[in-house]
């Protein structure tokens, strides 16, 4: 059986003291654990940022990217592997910003691909500027007369595009955000899940009492999983309060399953046959 | 007496001078000749002035020719803008309106012609038919091409085809124009009709390539359309991505999940995919891009020829790290270069550049030489794992700078990339002697790696004077140097195919030995910065194209004569 401590990384944590991350890192192995993945089972893709050093910290594969790039890394690695357990790890920054493009097709692709965005709404490593997800008004170093731009809704975009898998999780409730990470695995497509993240060094606006204060768990609201119509007015939902858990879940065939090649396993394991290329080149000098 | 017929037709995009072309090539094909053809075309859907220009010989074609034997003009401008271009005995086949009063010349109501025959837009195959008539093959032969290129008379598409084929030989046969009088018997081809395009694509998958990458942008498209049709016969996967960012970094992530991945792009395409360059060298993943080279910054001309790119493609992405640059120099030798590119992108784990255009993409060609599947071609397993699967890093130090790639989730050994610098677990550092000695581990690699460049290719390389070029120009200069030696200057070619790393020798002493003249499509000369930087010589001059289209042969020569005298 798999144990937490499999997951323990002597690598020296870099987030700081306090940083929500500190949230999601357990909520990960715990829903690894609770899938029995073993470490080598498993290969996370990240990005650029203080999410993406999330692999450093835990015992696993991985390719720590590009600034924006994880998805599509990740989309190739599956391309190459099917069989792969791909979670990406990204940012608001990364995955909302420098990277948009590429979420909004992966969720158009639809691999089976498990997304998950530390959404702190502020960029950390770069010191405090506005994010996409950053709120209105808010006062940064370089936003010095507030955020005039309006916030970005990354679930309320994935819903748009047909997303199969959208969630919401919050750092400070680890067990909620486990059960959603362990889900989202093991729906097959690609399944997002943004993850509330105070970031106790540069945004004092969306504190981790900010949060605890507005999240509300989706499972105690009347509300049916399936509906995208529902979905997308809790996705809209961010003043009074923020739903928390799978705001929508709809299973359709994949990427994979689309595929003729794909249909017949990994690309991986397709054994090299010279003679059949031999066969096409002959057949290029007959008439 | 031997053959040399230029065919050129023009007309508007979505006139279908493709299916012209391709009929004349066939025929020929089928009858045993050679050729190679070009196609020139505008960056649109619709209208405009292109052409198609085949040239016909008895023996293998090396470039095209600047002058035309038989012109076809569908779009009423062909005639007017390439008039200059006609030999004197030259035959003009345009519509009656017009009146092309210095050449001999056939009328032709390509429209009126093919409405009878069931459909206007048959019309590029009454003027195929038209110029196999006035070059003296043979119906049948012709009526087997139509039926292998559009389907039986039986079937509807055929019947049009067949009857659009007859009309355009009576009219020409019915004509009293003197045409030409080459042999047309069927008999066993001499090669295979191929272009840059699918044999790039065909290598990649002689490589065991199993996934494609790729957003669209002439004129690198053609590849992977050619690459998408193998994926009919071969297990292969190709996604078109969202941008050119996506793409390259698909092809990174199949690569480090084990598969062998391709991507293709041109111009600015290639532009964004300098950050993924990086991506590639710094985790040490293998890395197969072709960049086919068009003209200009930004936009510049997307449908058109240069060789702008040389130093930008040693260079693409920040920093320094080592790679490969390779460009072919013929259809043929894009087959080969494919299969060592994937082979040397896994030998090595650095990125592999093909350096290709669009005049070598879009160039089809009788290839005489067999395509043979390299023994280098198959790609390797991954190594066993170790022992302790815990003491496993994946950039551990080597002396070949090398280290043992094995691939996620396949043995317990776990392993970890960066696009950080790393520690040799993969682990980002900032370590200061760490970061010194992974420069060095990636650099080391290079000694080896010019161990394997191929040298120049050769001509006539004790001459005097030697032309020195590269990449796809090869059979212009090579032709042009045939055409001084037969004028009696003693000219030789040296050109290079395995651009970086650059081996010294035998290049650097034959070249501080020997008068040269540098040969390239750019303003600037860049291949001429690159030896001079890394070998120290000096041209005695240059002849650079910088006009969008193919090298000339003609022009090669004359400014050859004006600078070496004769």
């Amino acid at each position: 059986m798999v144990a937490i401590d499999d997951y323990t990384s002597n690598y020296e944590n870099q987030w700081c003291p306090g940083c929500g991350n500190f949230g999601i890192l357990p909520a990960m192995k715990m829903a690894f654990v609770a899938q029995n993945l073993a470490p080598h089972e498993l290969l996370i893709v990240s990005g650029i940022g203080q999410a993406g050093k999330t692999p450093h910290f835990l015992q696993c594969n991985f390719m720590h990217t590009l600034h924006g790039r994880a998805l599509a890394v990740a989309s190739g690695a599956k391309l190459a592997n099917h069989d792969l357990n791909v979670v990406v790890n990204s940012g608001d920054g990364d995955c909302y910003g420098e990277g948009g493009n590429h979420f909004i097709h992966a969720i158009r692709r639809n691999l089976d691909i498990t997304l998950l965005v530390h959404n702190n709404q502020i960029y950390g490593l770069t010191k405090g500027q506005a994010s996409p997800t950053t709120d209105k008004n808010m006062l940064t170093s370089i936003q010095s007369h507030g955020v005039s731009t309006r916030p970005f809704r990354p679930l309320a975009v994935a819903l748009s595009l047909g997303a199969g898998f959208v969630a919401r999780g919050f750092a400070g409730q680890k067990e909620q955000l486990a059960g959603l990470i362990q889900a989202a695995m093991n729906y097959k497509g690609f399944s997002l899940i943004d993850i509330l993240q105070p970031c106790v060094t540069f945004n004092h606006l969306n504190t981790f009492a900010w949060y605890k204060q507005r999240a509300v768990d989706i499972t105690t609201l009347d509300h049916d999983v399936h509906d995208p119509q529902s979905a997308m007015q809790l996705a809209m939902e961010w003043e009074e309060r923020i739903p928390t858990g799978i705001l929508y879940q709809q299973e359709e065939d994949d990427f994979t399953a689309l595929n003729p090649w794909l249909q017949q396993g990994p690309m991986l394991q397709r054994e090299y046959n010279v003679n059949s290329i031999n066969a096409y080149i002959d057949e290029l000098y007959q008439v | 007496m031997a053959v040399d017929i230029t065919v050129k037709i023009g007309g508007e995009a979505g006139q279908g001078l493709q299916t012209v072309g391709d009929l004349l090539c066939h025929v020929c094909r089928r009858a045993g000749y050679f050729f190679l053809a070009i196609n020139d075309y505008e960056s649109r859907v619709r209208g405009g002035h292109n052409f198609f220009q085949v040239r016909i010989s008895d023996k293998p074609v090396l470039a095209p020719a600047q002058q035309v034997d038989l012109l076809v003009d569908l779009d009423g401008v062909t005639y007017k803008q390439h008039a200059t271009e006609l030999k004197e005995d030259a035959i003009v086949l345009c519509r009656p309106e017009q009146n092309p009063a210095q050449h001999r010349t056939l009328h032709l109501d390509f429209t009126a012609l093919a409405k009878e025959a069931g459909n206007k837009a048959a019309q590029n195959t009454v003027a195929a038919a038209a110029c196999l008539a006035l070059l003296g093959a043979g119906e049948e032969l012709c009526q087997k091409v139509v039926e292998q290129l559009f389907g039986t008379a039986e079937e509807k598409l055929g019947a049009i085809n067949q009857k659009a084929l007859q009309a355009g030989f009576t009219s020409a046969t019915q004509s009293d124009l003197k045409g030409w009088d080459l042999t047309w018997v069927e008999q066993q081809p001499a090669g295979a009709f191929l272009d840059g395009a699918s044999t790039l694509a065909l290598g990649a998958v002689a490589a065991g390539c199993r996934v494609g990458a790729f957003y669209p942008m002439s004129p690198a498209t053609g590849i992977m359309t050619q690459l998408v049709q193998l994926a009919e016969h071969f297990p292969l996967v190709v996604e078109q991505a969202e941008d050119e960012l996506a793409a390259i970094n698909m092809v990174t992530g199949a690569s480090f999940a084990g598969c062998r991945a391709l991507t293709a792009t041109s111009g600015g395409g290639f532009s964004l995919m300098a950050e993924g360059i990086g991506l590639a060298a710094m985790t040490e993943t293998p890395l197969v891009l072709i960049n086919a080279q068009r003209p200009g910054p930004a936009t510049g001309l997307p449908t058109r020829t240069g060789q702008g790119d040389l130093l930008f493609t040693l260079h693409a992405a920040q920093d320094e790290f080592p790679r490969f640059v390779l460009a072919p120099a013929t259809v043929a030798d894009c087959f080969d270069t494919m299969q060592r590119a994937f082979y040397l992108a896994d030998t090595y784990q650095v990125p592999v550049i093909v350096l290709v255009d669009q005049y070598l993409v879009s160039t089809s060609i009788l290839v005489q030489e067999k395509l043979e599947v390299s023994p280098i071609a198959a790609p390797s397993p991954p190594p066993d794992p170790p022992a302790k699967p815990e003491g496993y890093a994946r950039f551990a130090f080597t002396e070949s700078g090398v280290s043992p790639r094995l691939l996620p989730c396949q043995s317990q050994a776990l392993v970890k990339a960066t696009g950080n610098e790393h520690t040799p677990d993969g682990h980002s550092s900032e370590n200061r002697e760490n970061r010194r000695a992974m420069v060095e581990k990636r650099l080391a690699k290079l000694p080896a790696m010019k161990q394997e460049q191929r040298p120049p290719l050769f001509h006539h390389e004790q001459a005097d004077w030697l032309l020195v070029s590269w990449g796809s120009s090869y059979g212009i200069v090579r032709e042009a140097v045939d055409k001084l030696r037969a004028q009696g200057l003693d000219v030789g070619l040296v050109h290079l195919v395995d651009i970086w790393p650059l081996p010294q020798e035998p290049l650097q002493s034959l070249l501080r030995e020997r008068k040269w003249l540098l040969v390239e499509q750019n303003a600037t000369g860049q291949l001429g910065w690159m030896l001079r930087a890394e070998l120290g010589v000096e041209p005695q001059g240059s002849i650079f194209q910088y006009d969008g289209r193919p090298l000339e042969v003609t022009r090669i020569v004359n400014e050859t004569t004006a600078k070496i005298g004769g």
